[in-house]
């Protein structure tokens, strides 16, 4: 993360709720991100997130609540003078101007002199590998060229936030990961808060100094990368990010008993009783097949399928008769490669206690 | 290849048909234009080359001053139909809801109506409210029939811009009055071009409306030129007819062909049948 120089938060919502016809899309949204942070809202389609980002830049007028911009409610400002950019997942590049006045647009907007636009916009074309493209038309670049055109036009102004909504999206699957590395490097070069907004968990997770999981117009869970990966506190947010093994018990002594014969200890919860019902997921990669050690929580079952994926084997084990785990194996080198498990052998699996996660 | 061959040798009676099919359609165009350098008076025997009837059309005063007529009706109905065209698309497509697909239905009516219908409506309501019928009167009509082409094609290149091309534009500092005049104007450039060649062409050489709302002096050309045929076919109006097609032929060519000029890939055909639009 960049470091802030500035203890006022680039972006607040405080109290955000849009209302549809009826339908509350986003729902009493309470956030601050600081300066230079690189912050995701992360959720599936229809969770809210691309609404909140048009209530920041201000094309959408929230129902209630406010939006302040570098402390300054803005809640009520026209887009055009709120000092914030967006980069479109359609880019919306202007057609009739070629790359270099596209991406000069909101300076002479501002009516800064022309030698100064021409030399910050040579510098950003610079900055995005296409200082040779500025004679150009939108409509005679690829995909990836145009979207750093998009990015160029609206980093050039150096908004107090950069707004990006899911701008990869259009990209094939090579092109997007060079384009989650670049993004990534260009926003620790010039500095300046994004908020970018993703389905894709991947991308959340790889180039964030925070992620924010929304669902149904409420944040689930909001954290660094590590944190709402390796402890979700939530089914929707164990389940959205990565695969999670699920089960659903109640207290009992310190454990969570899932099953009668299955007793899980977990890490106790604040206020919960004896009896109360719980929910914990353990990752699948954190689960072992073989080279169980003593500190781990043991289970025995049987292997009911297994998948070869390349770098790791999946495999599907049966606790009990409503109750399967899947585990990820790496394929180390000393493993051969065929399947050392197959359909049928009696297993143990085995845990740590630590990778149990208590859900609320 | 057997296979190949038979699919290759060609229909006879297709390109029968169709050779029938162009000779019914231009023979009498050329014949027009034939007759038009004829240096006799006859429109059935060809004797020899000559400009004459090209010379008395141009020193025709009336016929002169209904080209003339024409040419201002043409220019005036264009800027006229094109101005509210794009209103009325900017505000169709800008307003998306229910009202404004049944508007955008009604938009398209005056395409299929009838033309002595419409023409026959304008002259009760020019006369219905008393306004003296004159070129005024005729322009007004053809602006009228005009509208639902340009919103026609406007619309199409519209419906091509998303939405966020306009905010993106606020975003970066418009009002949205410079976004209409800056960015979703100048993208609809080619479009205009095309609509406003291709108005320009239909009201130019437009006889039915003009028939039923002109004035007594000047008459618009296609006006003057049946009202002339009526005392005798003088080959002066083969002339005239020659004329207009070359000038209606290069217009619309113009139409197809500037609008690809300017926005590489989309041209007002494109626009009219909607293919190719990225």
């Amino acid at each position: 993360m960049n470091a802030s120089t500035d203890q006022t938060p680039s972006v607040s919502l405080r109290g955000l709720t849009k209302v549809y016809g009826g339908a509350t899309v986003v729902d009493g949204l309470d956030l601050d991100i600081a300066s230079g942070e690189f912050f995701s809202l992360l959720g599936p389609s229809g969770c809210g997130k691309t609404t909140t980002l048009r209530m920041i830049a201000g094309f959408s007028d929230p129902t209630s609540g406010s939006v302040l911009v570098g402390g300054e409610d803005v809640t009520s400002t026209p887009p055009h003078k709120r000092d914030v950019n967006t980069v479109f997942q359609s880019y919306a590049l202007f057609e009739h101007l070629d790359v270099h006045r596209n991406v000069g647009f909101g300076l002479r907007r501002r009516g800064i002199d022309k030698a100064t636009i021409d030399r910050r916009v040579s510098d950003m074309l610079e900055l995005v590998e296409l200082g040779d493209r500025g004679k150009d038309r939108p409509n005679q670049l690829s995909g990836g060229q145009r979207q750093r055109v998009a990015l160029a036009r609206a980093l050039i102004n150096q908004p107090k936030v950069l707004l990006l909504d899911e701008p990869l999206a259009a990209l094939d699957l090579k092109l997007r990961h060079a384009m989650q590395a670049e993004l990534k490097a260009i926003q620790r070069e010039v500095g300046i808060t994004f908020l970018f907004v993703t389905h894709d968990q991947d991308e959340a997770l790889t180039m964030s100094d925070r992620v924010a999981i929304m669902n149904e117009g409420v944040i689930e869970q909001c954290g660094a990368p590590e944190d709402v990966y390796e402890r979700p506190t939530s089914i929707f947010a164990a389940g959205f990010i990565g695969t999670s093994n699920l089960m659903h018990g109640s207290w009992t002594q310190g454990c969570v008993s899932v099953l009668p014969a299955l007793e899980i200890p977990a890490p106790s919860h604040r206020g919960s009783a004896e009896g109360d019902a719980v929910s914990i997921a353990v990752r699948p990669e954190k689960i072992w097949l073989s080279e169980l050690t003593p500190a781990m929580h043991r289970v025995p079952g049987t292997i009911v399928s297994t998948v070869y994926h390349g770098a790791t084997t999946q495999y599907v084990v049966s606790i009990a008769p409503d109750l399967t785990l899947t585990v990820l194996e790496q394929n180390l080198p000393q493993m051969r490669t065929d399947n050392r498990w197959n359909a049928g052998d009696r297993v143990e699996v085995g845990w740590l206690p630590e990778h149990t996660v208590v859900l609320t | 290849m057997g296979r190949a061959g038979k699919l290759e040798r060609k229909p006879r009676f297709a390109v029968a048909v169709t050779v029938v099919f162009f000779a019914w359609l231009y023979l009498p165009i050329l014949a027009v234009a034939l007759f038009s350098f004829n240096d006799k008076k006859s429109l059935s025997a060809f004797s020899g080359f000559s400009l004459r009837w090209y010379d008395e059309f141009f020193h025709n005063s009336a016929l002169i001053d209904s080209l003339v007529a024409s040419l201002k009706i043409a220019s005036v109905a264009t800027l006229g139909s094109l101005v509210l065209g794009t209103m009325l698309a900017l505000g169709l497509e800008r307003v998306r809801s229910r009202r404004s697909r049944v508007i955008g239905a009604v938009t398209l009516l005056p395409l299929v109506t009838p033309e002595i219908v419409t023409g026959v409506a304008a002259l009760l309501l020019f006369t219905g409210i008393s306004l003296k019928l004159s070129m005024t009167t005729v322009i007004l009509a053809e602006i009228t029939f005009s509208i639902a082409y340009v919103t026609v094609i406007v619309r199409g290149r519209l419906s091509g811009i998303s939405l966020e091309v306009e905010e993106a534009a606020c975003d970066l500092g418009c009002t949205p009055f410079q976004a209409l005049r800056l960015v979703i104007l100048p993208t609809l450039v080619p479009a205009l071009i095309g609509a406003g060649l291709l108005v320009f062409a239909l009201v130019f050489d437009d006889f039915v409306l003009a028939f039923f709302t002109t004035g007594v002096d000047p008459q618009p050309l296609p006006v003057r030129v049946y009202a002339s045929i009526r005392f005798g076919v003088s080959p002066a109006i083969n002339a005239i007819g020659t004329l207009m097609l070359v000038a209606s032929a290069l217009l619309i060519v113009a139409a197809l062909t500037l609008p690809r000029l300017f926005s590489r890939g989309t041209s007002s055909v494109d626009l009219i049948t909607g293919g190719d639009r990225r």
